[in-house]
């Protein structure tokens, strides 16, 4: 069963067909993936609880289509990733985004689909190349998380590439932490760091 | 209230005073002088050994204080009582709304302090949040932010941790007003701010293994206090950071 269910939900969900482009503007495609990450947390709460990794594998197949994940790892590498080849450059950001989908799922657990995600209205400057979606998370003992998700325009439409929550990005405060240990130690040191989980990328 | 008899009291202090200083000398020791953010934070070095001497007293009294506290008392009354500090400091956000000529939240803000104060018990129970009342997070410093004094650079004050010139000038307003230490000066009593210190810490507890385990905790507490300062000024929507500028010198 266990093992059945991962596929099983693969092909419940479907996966859009590669080279695509995703006319959906940001807010529909971010709204639609976590309702329907939630969605299958809610009928499948026992066996997440049990093994992680189970909800793991949804959330990462639900939102790693939506993110510009090479992208997001050139912002976080800056300066230091001058230089680097592109087979370099996307294992870093392999090993980056993997760790970061497993934190956010680990964070998901405790919620579920009754827990409403608001949508916010956009405002503030968002052009036909960048935007800001603004999502509120409502906490049962009242009051709310906000957690923003940067996009912009891409090839195969709308792309995530940052991730803000409470005020705070992990593009800008990732940056500090990974950019000096790269231009110290090397960028393949730091992949395999961040594979084996030697690399703390908590807020 | 405690009392200490003068002599003990004086050992006290000079055994205080050793501790600081040795703490100082080691901040002083070692530390990297590279700039990581000439534009908001031109004192950093300064700043970075202010960090290390804070780093050092936390580990010696703060955080030792905190852990206790926090192993003592059960979520619950944890945070009821942190409920209570922040209803008592509401009165310092409806003036500051005020200020920033948001009168139509000042009212808001006046419903969520009368509701808290007395449906939900002298403010130990947020019963304003439950009801969907909005919380409004304002201070002298985002006010003087929104009155034009937009950018402040980074500053690591002595104990106090992490801020901006800016916010110290608005901190210092804010003990003028908050009750607690109000209540302090004129009735020489510390006891109540000093409970509300010890459970501010204790609510920070969650973060201590993130900075202790990050490469450079420094930079992770500046970048985080100065992006949540910018977020709160601008109320939840601040400007787009200007990603672009990132790859510039890629």
């Amino acid at each position: 069963m266990k093992r059945l269910l991962p596929c099983a939900l693969f092909f419940l969900l479907g996966s859009s067909p590669a080279g695509a482009v995703d006319e959906r503007d940001p807010a529909t495609v971010i709204t639609q993936a976590i309702t329907r990450i939630l969605e299958v947390l809610d009928s499948h709460r026992a066996e997440f609880t049990q093994n992680p990794e189970l909800l793991r594998n949804v959330v990462r197949e639900n939102m790693l289509p939506l993110i510009d994940v090479v992208y997001s790892a050139r912002l976080v590498l800056g300066r230091a990733g001058r230089g680097v080849s592109t087979e370099q450059l996307l294992a870093f950001s392999d090993a980056l985004s993997n760790v970061l989908i497993n934190r956010y799922s680990d964070n998901l657990i405790e919620f579920s689909s009754d827990r409403q995600i608001q949508v916010m209205p956009l405002k503030g400057k968002n052009t036909d190349k960048l935007t800001r979606v603004r999502t509120r998370i409502k906490l049962t003992r009242g009051g709310f998380i906000p957690v923003d998700y940067a996009f912009h325009r891409t090839d195969e439409g709308w792309k995530a590439f940052d991730v803000t929550v409470e005020g705070i990005s992990y593009v800008i405060t990732f940056r500090n932490q990974i950019s000096p240990r790269v231009r110290a130690e090397g960028i393949d040191k730091v992949t395999a760091d961040i594979i084996a989980g030697n690399v703390s990328l908590d807020e | 209230m405690i009392r200490f008899e003068p002599v003990k009291m004086r050992s006290l202090l000079s055994s205080a005073c050793a501790v600081l200083f040795a703490l100082l000398l080691t901040a002083c020791a070692s530390q990297p002088a590279t700039m990581t953010d000439p534009e908001q934070d031109p004192w950093e070095s300064y700043n970075r050994k202010m960090h290390a001497f804070n780093m050092g007293l936390d580990q010696a009294i703060f955080r030792p204080v905190a852990k206790s506290y926090d192993f003592i008392m059960p979520d619950a009354p944890q945070r009821g009582v942190r409920n209570f500090f922040r209803n008592l400091a509401y009165p310092v956000t409806f003036l500051n709304l005020l200020l920033q000529g948001r009168f139509e939240d000042s009212l808001t803000a006046t419903g969520r302090f009368l509701v808290n104060s007395t449906v939900g018990l002298l403010g130990f129970f947020d019963v304003a949040s439950k009801e969907d009342i909005p919380y409004y997070d304002e201070d002298f410093g985002q006010t003087m932010a929104v009155w034009g004094w937009k950018d402040s650079r980074y500053l690591v004050m002595p104990f106090f941790g992490p801020f901006t010139p800016r916010d110290v000038l608005g901190r210092g307003f804010y003990g003028f007003f908050y009750p607690p230490s109000y209540y302090a000066r004129e009735h020489n009593n510390y006891v109540p701010i000093v409970v509300d210190l010890i459970t501010l810490r204790a609510s920070l507890l969650t973060f201590d293994d993130d900075i202790e385990s990050a490469h450079d905790p420094y930079a992770l507490i500046r970048d985080a206090y100065l992006q949540r300062r910018e977020f709160l000024i601008y109320d939840g929507d601040p400007p787009v950071p200007d990603y672009d500028a990132m790859l510039e010198d890629y």
